[in-house]
C-alpha cells in the first residue's frame, strides 16, 4: 500500500486509542473506594451539609455518565478542569512540573540510550571480548537492581557520606543565570545517575543481541568477502539492520518520560509528574488524575505514532504488508 | 584480521605518533585550565559578594496544598497561616489560653451578650495600610455569611460585628458565650483584598491564589513553587518586635531520609516532623537537637453502637459496658507507645489531648482501666461470654454468635495500622477475635458513614479550647460526626453546662467530669497520645520559643513567637545561609570522566586510522 494510506491508517488507530484510554481512565479512578469530599471532612469540619453542597458544586453529585459527557466537551476546548483538592487549574499544575520531568526523565532517557546503544554496540560486535563479558553482567545487574534502591544507595554514600551532592530537590533557590544552571545540574547529577544507571541496562542487552544475529548473515558475510574493511562492515551493514528492535523500544520509552519516574523522585525529592500522580491518586483528585494520565497516554501514543511511521520509512517490508 | 606492520612516514614517525602528539596539546591546555579553574575558585568564592540575609531553612514532609486561608487543610497549610496572619487573640505560648495580640482584650457586659475588644493602635499590615477593626468584623462576618468550615463553629448564636470606631470592634451574640474569649482559632484577613469574593460559591472562595499575600504577621509568603517548596520574607510592616530572621525557606522532602540528612549536612537548619524511626540518627549528633512536641492528638479506638445508617450493624455485646471495660484493660498501651511510636508516644487515658494543658484530665493511677488480661478475662466470664465451642474465641451468650470484631484501621494515620495488629494479639489473649482491616482514609469515611463496622482505629485531634472534642461525642452527633453513635444522656448534660459556663474553673470542674464520664463508659479507649518531633541545628539557630509549655512546637503550631525570637548563634550564619557554595565538587568529576575519554578517543582515532591504512 502506499505510505500515504500507511501513515493515514496508523494515525487513525492513534486516535482511536488515545479515546479509547480516555474513557477507560475516567471510569477507573471513580472505581476506587471513598469520594474525594468525603476525604476532606475530617481535617476540615465539613459537616454533612457541607459536604453534599460541595460536591454539588463541583458536579460530583451528577450521575456518573453525566460527568463523563461534560468531561469529554471540557477536553475538546483543551481545558482539564480544575483540581479538586487545591482549586487550581490543571493544566497550570501539570505545566509547572513538565519542566523538571522533561529535563531529568527525557535527559536520563538519551543518556541510557547513547550510552547503552554504544555499548551494545560495541559487545556484540566483540562477543566474547573482556568489555562485552563485562558489560554485559554489568547490564543485567544494574537493570534488576530497584531504582529506589539504588537511588537511596547513592544517596547515603555521595550525598550522606561524601557530602557532595544536595540530599533533593530541584534547586536551592535564589540563584539566577549561570549559576541557577549550575545550582539545578547540582541537583540533577544523583537523580539522573539513577535513572540513566537503570535504563542503560536495557538498550544495551537488545543491541548486543541483535548485533549478534545480524552479524551472522549472509551479507555481512559477502561485505566481508568483498574485502570491506572492518569498522565500515559494522557501521553500514551491521547496526543499521541491528538497530531496527532497539528503534521501537527508543521512541516507546520516550513516549513514557511524560508519566515521570515516581520512585526516583520519590527518592530525590524531584517536583515531577510521579510524584503529582502519585499525590493526586492518594487525594482522589479526580481531574488531576485525568489530566495526568491523559497526558502521558497521549505521549506514548503520539511517540508510537511517530515510531511506525518512521519505521516504515526505514524498512520498506513493513510498508509491503 | 589485523594488519602488524606500520608504515612510517618519511620523518620516522607513524600516524598513531603524530596522533598522540597532536592530541598532546589540546589536552594539556584542558588540564591546565582544570587545574587553574580549581586553584581560582576558592578566591572566586571569597571575593563574591556573600548576602547577609539570615535565612531559616525548613524542611517539610508535605507541600502545600493551598495558600488560601480559607482552603486550609493539611499541615502546612497551617504553618503559613500561622504565620502570616494574625489572629484577634492569640495563644499564649505557656498553656494556649487567650492573649493579647491584634486586641489588648475582651471584655463581656453583665450576661455576655456582647463582647466590647479594644484593638491597639498603629496596627498596619505588610503593605503599610492600616489594620483596623473593620479588617476583623470583615472576617468574621465573611466567615458567617459563607458558611466556611472550619472556622464557622467558632461564632455560635448567629452573632453580629459593629464597629464604632477603628479600634473597637463589638460582638454581639443573641444568647450569652464565652466564644470571643475561647479565643477563635480565625485568621484575620485584610477587608480590602478579599471583600470582593463575599457571596461567591465556597468553591471559587478557595480558589484565589494568594501569593504574594498581604498578611499583618512577622512574615508572609512571597513565592510559592509547587511541589519544591516556599518562601516566606520578613514583613516590614509588622507591628511587633522586628525578627532578626530576614526569610523563611521551606522545602519538600518527600522522603524522610533524604531530610535527615540534609540537616546533617547543613542544607536545613530544621526538620519539621521526623518520624520516630529517624530519632536515634539524628538525637545522637552533638549540633543537632529534637524537640519531642507535647502531644495534641491521639490514636482512638472507637466502638460502634449502631443507628448511623440502614446498613450498620454493629456487634450487640459491644452494647454491654463489661465488654468494653474488658477490652480496654487487654491492651497494653505502654507497649503501643514503645513499640508503635518508639518512646515518641505516651499511653492515652482521656478524650483531651495533652496539649490543651488546663483541660486535660490525667487518670489517677488506682482509677486507671489498666492492663490487666487476668482481670479482662474474669470481666468476661462474670458476664457471662464464654467459650462454649472451645475455639479460643468467646460467644455471645444472647445470639450464640463468637465475639468477631470488623476493624478497619486507617493507613493514613501514623502508627494506627501498627497499633491495630498488636491489638489483635492483646484481644487474642481473652477471646476476642479481630479482623483487622488497613484501608485509606478515603474508605474509612465510607465505614463511618455507613456504620458497618465493630471498632475502628483513627484519630482525633481537637482544639486547644476542649469544646469540639467533647462535642463530637453527644448523641446528636450520631450520623454527623460521632464516631460510632455513643448515646449517654449524662455525658450530653455535662456537655451542655460546660458549654454555658463562665467560671474559667468551674468550667474545668465540668470539663474533668466530662472526660471520666467518657473514661468510664468506654466509647472509645484513648490508645496513645503520639507526639511529633521537630529538630534543629543547636549550632546555628537559638531563642526558640516553644508553644504550649516545654515541650512545645518550636514552629507553628499555634503561634509564630518563635520566629520572631529566633537569632542566629554567631555571624557566620548568615553568611553561610544564603548565597552560592562556589563551584560543586561533580564538576571535576565530570570534567575529569571528559577529559579521559577525550584522550582516550583520540589516541584510539590515531591507531585505528594507521592499521585502516597498512
Amino acid at each position: 500500500m502506499g505510505a500515504r494510506r500507511y501513515v493515514a491508517r496508523k494515525s487513525l488507530q492513534a486516535v482511536v486509542t488515545l479515546l479509547f484510554v480516555l474513557t477507560f481512565n475516567f471510569f477507573l479512578f471513580r472505581v476506587l473506594p471513598g469520594d474525594p469530599v468525603g476525604l476532606l471532612a475530617r481535617s476540615q469540619r465539613l459537616t454533612e451539609q457541607d459536604v453534599a453542597s460541595l460536591q454539588a458544586e463541583l458536579g460530583l453529585d451528577r450521575p456518573v455518565a453525566s460527568q463523563y459527557v461534560g468531561y469529554v466537551g471540557q477536553i475538546m476546548t483543551g481545558n482539564l478542569g480544575v483540581s479538586l483538592r487545591t482549586g487550581r487549574e490543571v493544566t497550570s499544575t501539570i505545566w509547572s512540573r513538565i519542566g523538571p520531568t522533561v529535563l531529568l526523565v527525557g535527559l536520563g532517557t538519551l543518556l541510557a540510550t547513547v550510552i547503552g546503544i554504544w555499548i551494545g554496540i560495541k559487545g556484540g560486535w566483540r562477543r566474547g571480548s573482556a568489555f562485552d563479558t563485562s558489560t554485559l553482567y554489568g547490564s543485567l545487574a544494574l537493570y534488576s537492581i530497584p531504582e529506589g534502591w539504588l537511588g537511596m544507595l547513592l544517596l547515603l554514600v555521595l550525598s550522606g557520606m561524601l557530602g557532595l551532592f544536595p540530599a533533593g530537590g530541584f534547586e536551592t533557590g535564589g540563584e539566577t543565570g549561570v549559576a541557577r544552571l549550575v545550582d539545578v545540574l547540582d541537583h540533577l547529577f544523583l537523580p539522573l545517575l539513577t535513572l540513566t544507571l537503570g535504563y542503560v541496562g536495557q538498550y544495551a542487552i537488545i543491541m548486543r543481541s541483535s548485533m549478534i544475529d545480524v552479524t551472522h548473515e549472509d551479507f555481512v558475510t559477502s561485505a566481508r568477502a568483498k574485502g570491506v574493511p572492518e569498522h565500515q562492515v559494522r557501521r553500514n551493514h551491521v547496526v543499521p539492520n541491528a538497530f531496527l528492535p532497539t528503534f521501537t523500544l527508543i521512541f516507546l520509552n520516550f513516549g513514557f518520560v511524560l508519566g515521570g519516574a515516581i520512585v526516583v523522585e520519590a527518592v530525590f525529592s524531584w517536583p515531577g509528574l510521579g510524584l503529582l500522580t502519585y499525590d493526586a491518586i492518594n487525594q482522589l483528585d479526580y481531574p488531576m488524575i485525568q489530566g495526568v494520565f491523559l497526558l502521558s497516554s497521549a505521549a506514548v501514543i503520539v511517540f508510537n505514532l511517530v515510531a511506525d511511521i518512521t519505521y516504515g520509512y526505514l524498512d520498506p517490508r513493513v510498508r509491503e504488508a | 584480521m589485523r594488519f602488524a606492520t606500520r608504515k612510517r612516514h618519511r620523518n620516522g614517525t607513524t600516524r598513531s605518533d603524530r596522533a598522540t602528539r597532536a592530541a598532546r596539546g589540546p589536552v594539556a591546555i584542558v588540564v591546565a585550565t582544570t587545574v587553574l579553574a580549581a586553584l581560582a575558585s576558592p578566591l572566586a568564592r571569597a571575593q563574591s559578594p556573600a548576602p547577609e540575609d539570615l535565612v531559616l531553612r525548613v524542611g517539610v514532609v508535605s507541600d502545600l496544598i493551598t495558600d488560601n486561608p480559607w482552603g486550609v487543610a493539611a499541615g502546612s497549610d497551617w504553618i503559613v497561616a500561622t504565620i502570616q496572619y494574625d489572629m484577634m487573640l492569640r495563644f499564649a505560648p505557656e498553656d494556649l489560653s487567650p492573649a493579647p495580640s491584634l486586641a489588648t482584650g475582651c471584655e463581656p457586659n453583665a450576661d455576655s451578650t456582647e463582647w466590647t475588644c479594644t484593638l491597639r493602635d498603629g496596627l498596619t499590615w505588610s503593605d503599610g495600610s492600616p489594620l483596623t477593626s473593620g479588617d476583623i468584623a470583615f472576617t468574621y462576618g465573611f466567615i458567617v455569611d459563607n458558611k466556611i468550615s472550619p472556622y464557622k463553629s467558632y461564632f455560635p448564636y448567629n452573632p453580629t460585628f459593629e464597629t464604632p470606631d477603628d479600634q473597637t470592634l463589638i460582638w454581639k451574640s443573641e444568647e450569652p458565650t464565652f466564644a470571643p474569649d475561647m479565643p477563635p482559632w480565625v485568621y484575620i484577613v485584610p477587608e480590602k483584598v478579599w471583600a470582593q469574593y463575599d457571596g461567591q460559591p465556597l468553591r471559587e472562595i478557595k480558589a484565589v491564589t494568594n501569593t504574594p499575600s498581604i498578611g499583618s504577621g512577622p512574615f508572609t509568603l512571597t513565592e510559592w513553587n509547587q511541589g519544591q517548596g516556599w518562601t516566606m520574607e520578613r514583613n516590614p510592616n509588622y507591628w511587633g518586635e522586628t525578627p532578626e530572621v530576614d526569610r523563611l525557606e521551606f522545602r519538600v522532602y518527600s522522603n524522610q531520609e533524604a531530610m535527615v540528612q540534609a540537616l546533617r549536612n547543613g542544607e536545613i537548619d530544621f526538620a519539621d516532623g521526623l518520624k520516630p524511626q529517624l530519632i536515634q540518627s539524628v538525637e545522637g549528633l552533638d549540633n543537632v537537637t529534637v524537640q519531642r512536641v507535647v502531644s495534641d492528638w491521639w490514636l482512638n479506638l472507637a466502638f460502634n453502637f449502631g443507628g448511623q445508617s440502614k446498613q450498620s450493624d454493629a456487634l450487640p455485646a459491644l452494647h454491654d459496658i463489661e465488654v468494653r471495660r474488658a477490652i480496654a484493660m487487654a491492651i497494653d498501651k505502654q507497649a503501643i507507645a514503645d513499640k508503635v511510636y518508639l518512646g515518641t508516644a505516651t499511653p492515652g487515658d482521656t478524650i483531651i489531648r495533652p496539649a490543651s494543658a488546663y483541660w486535660h484530665l490525667d487518670i489517677p493511677a488506682e482509677e486507671e482501666l489498666g492492663f490487666d488480661p487476668a482481670a479482662a478475662n474474669a470481666l468476661l466470664d462474670d458476664a457471662g461470654y464464654a467459650d462454649t465451642d472451645g475455639d479460643g474465641v468467646r460467644e455471645d451468650p444472647s445470639t450464640g454468635e463468637p465475639l468477631e470484631l470488623l476493624m478497619p484501621a486507617s493507613q493514613d494515620t501514623t502508627g494506627a495500622v501498627e497499633a491495630g495488629e498488636l491489638v489483635v494479639g492483646f484481644l487474642d489473649q481473652v477471646g476476642i477475635e479481630v479482623n483487622l482491616r488497613p484501608v485509606s482514609d478515603a474508605k474509612m469515611n465510607d465505614y463511618w458513614g455507613a456504620g458497618n463496622f465493630d471498632a475502628y482505629i483513627w484519630y482525633w485531634s481537637g482544639d486547644p479550647d476542649p469544646d469540639y472534642q467533647l462535642f463530637v461525642f453527644t448523641s446528636d452527633q450520631c450520623g454527623n460526626w460521632s464516631d460510632g453513635c455513643w448515646q449517654d444522656p449524662t455525658f450530653d448534660s455535662l456537655y451542655e453546662q460546660q458549654r454555658t459556663e463562665f467560671d474559667r474553673a468551674a468550667r474545668q470542674e465540668l470539663v474533668f467530669e466530662a472526660q471520666r464520664r467518657a473514661y468510664e463508659q468506654v466509647p472509645s479507649v484513648v490508645l496513645a497520645y503520639p507526639g511529633w518531633l521537630q529538630a534543629w541545628r543547636s549550632d546555628r539557630f537559638t531563642g526558640w520559643v516553644p508553644a504550649p509549655g516545654e515541650n512545645g512546637y518550636l514552629m507553628p503550631g499555634y503561634n509564630y513567637d518563635s520566629l520572631v525570637a529566633l537569632r542566629a548563634v554567631d555571624d557566620s550564619v548568615a553568611a553561610s545561609s544564603g548565597g552560592s557554595s562556589g563551584i560543586p565538587g561533580w564538576i571535576w568529576l565530570v570534567a575529569g570522566v571528559g577529559i579521559a575519554a577525550f584522550i582516550v578517543v583520540m589516541a584510539r582515532r590515531g591507531r585505528r586510522r594507521e592499521l585502516d591504512e597498512a
